[in-house]
């Protein structure tokens, strides 16, 4: 990729045309368990993005040179050593009342695959300016993403938004579920599907299953047999298949080019009445 | 005896009640991906099995260590992570150094091995407080429930790719992702959770 793009193209591509969670299907797990109501999404998205964005940076100034095999679980170390301090510090040094799914849930951020994912694919192969464009970029689309469904699920799911009371008629518990996330991203999904199509239709044909389609057909078009040309070996001299062409035709190639009309009419000059013979018999 | 049968039924539970995959959402960025390679599902339900038996095993024995102090979430987290991490690297440096394993191979154990379903298996067995056939039974039902979830999706995504009546905007991703709704929605039935109310 080049060194030039600015951070507004990059922003663009990672946190609103290939949108981790609506798009790339990575990061699932905390939006899906853990966004259940809007502190909840804004302490999982704070946490998520500063966790990115470190660890990026990390990954594409130092860890360039180690295998990849060696780099994976460098990323789980770094980001728990990056998420532990904050969970003990909110745990023992302040007054907020974590649940339990909390407690169990912001330690796996530091193992989410929107981590390994950006940091295999694309920091460790580029330079650390665009290696922070970029995760602040994917950080910044998936926080909004937490946030956005997030509040959905608290209004519809608890009647309630940031913990004050709305007084729905209604409430829907199915919405603090995995099912009522999933399907809050699919809309979700839907509706950046359209805006891409309309704004942007040129990255919606680079999409990844079009991409993969058209990757796959040009490798089956590039292993299709090609016809092998004939290679035709000249054993007579120049001056004797010059003679052959000159030599006069013969009746049987006089009736290999003509039409059927034409051969009927040299089988009658031949005195051979198709028609007679079979009546003939 | 009653060792095997709690690992069974710890088994029996993780995959079919309480499918961390579909119900909770671990690990399901790995089986969307995972599904569009059902020939790799064997292999990755042995991988993903093998390191949460092995991390809760270890996992459970330092539980039974009696600490000075209550052990923090935080704490656990930073020990579990150290525990998963220490079993990945073993398990592939000898598939490297010793068994001569292909890149590919090991592109697969790093997935099988680090995602949110393997760390969050010791969490869930120490709030369950499972004794150590539990977590193995847990651990081992991991897996299964991984690929029980990602051959449900591969199923689902063929079955829209051939759907011609799906709306332009739906097809791909959102139909993908309203389709596994309804299996999440499925599974939340085996449970006593309340959707309606």
């Amino acid at each position: 990729m080049s060194n030039n793009l600015s951070f507004k193209e990059v922003f663009i591509k990672g946190a609103v045309i290939f949108n981790p969670v609506l798009v790339q299907l990575v990061g699932l797990c905390p939006v899906v368990a853990a966004s259940t109501t809007l502190k909840s999404a804004v302490m999982l998205s704070a946490i998520a993005c500063t966790e990115l964005i470190i660890v990026c940076v990390i990954a594409s100034a130092i860890l360039k040179s180690i295998p990849r095999w060696a780099r994976v679980p460098l990323y789980l170390v770094i980001g728990l050593l990056l998420i532990c301090p904050v969970l003990w510090y909110i745990e023992t040094k302040t007054l907020i009342n974590l649940s339990l799914g909390m407690k169990i849930y912001i330690p796996l951020i530091a193992i989410n695959s929107v981590v390994a994912v950006h940091c295999e694919q694309f920091a460790v192969k580029n330079s650390v300016r665009l290696a922070f464009y970029d995760a602040a970029a994917v950080g910044i689309g998936a926080s909004v993403i937490f946030l956005l469904v997030g509040t959905i699920r608290e209004i519809l799911g608890n009647s309630s938004i940031g913990g004050i009371a709305l007084n729905l008629p209604i409430s829907f518990k199915g919405m603090l579920l995995p099912f009522g996330c999933l399907i809050i991203l699919g809309f979700m999904a839907a509706g950046l599907k359209t805006f891409i199509s309309k704004r942007h239709p040129e990255y919606l044909e680079v999409s990844a299953p079009v991409a993969k389609k058209k990757a796959d057909k040009a490798v089956a078009e590039a292993n299709e047999p090609q016809p092998v040309p004939v290679e035709v070996q000249i054993t007579e001299p120049v001056e004797t298949l010059k003679e052959k062409i000159d030599e006069p035709k013969t009746d049987a190639d006089d009736i290999k080019i003509k039409t059927e009309a034409e051969i009927d009419e040299f089988l009658r000059s031949l005195g051979i009445n198709l028609d007679e013979k079979g009546d003939g018999q | 005896m009653k060792m095997i049968s709690e690992l069974i039924l710890t088994a029996f539970y993780t995959v079919f009640v309480q499918n961390l995959v579909l119900s909770s959402g671990l690990g399901m960025s790995e089986a969307i991906r995972v599904s569009t390679k059902p020939g790799t599902f064997g292999r990755f339900a042995v991988m993903i099995s093998g390191f949460s038996v092995a991390t809760s095993f270890f996992c459970g024995l330092i539980d039974l260590v009696p600490a000075e102090t209550d052990r923090s979430y935080a704490v656990r987290a930073l020990i579990y992570g150290a525990v998963l991490a220490a079993v990945y690297v073993v398990v592939a440096v000898l598939a490297k150094f010793v068994f001569r394993a292909s890149d590919n191979l090991l592109g697969s154990l790093g997935i099988a091995a680090l995602n949110t379903l393997v760390f969050a298996i010791p969490h869930i067995n120490n709030s369950a407080a499972y004794s150590l056939a539990g977590s193995v039974g847990s651990g081992l039902g991991a897996g299964i429930a991984f690929v029980v979830a990602a051959t449900l999706i591969n199923r689902g995504s063929q079955l829209i790719a051939e759907n011609d009546e799906i709306p332009e905007a739906f097809k791909g991703t959102p139909a993908m992702f309203f389709y596994v709704a309804m299996i999440s929605l499925a599974f939340a039935g085996f449970t006593d959770k309340n959707i309606f109310g």
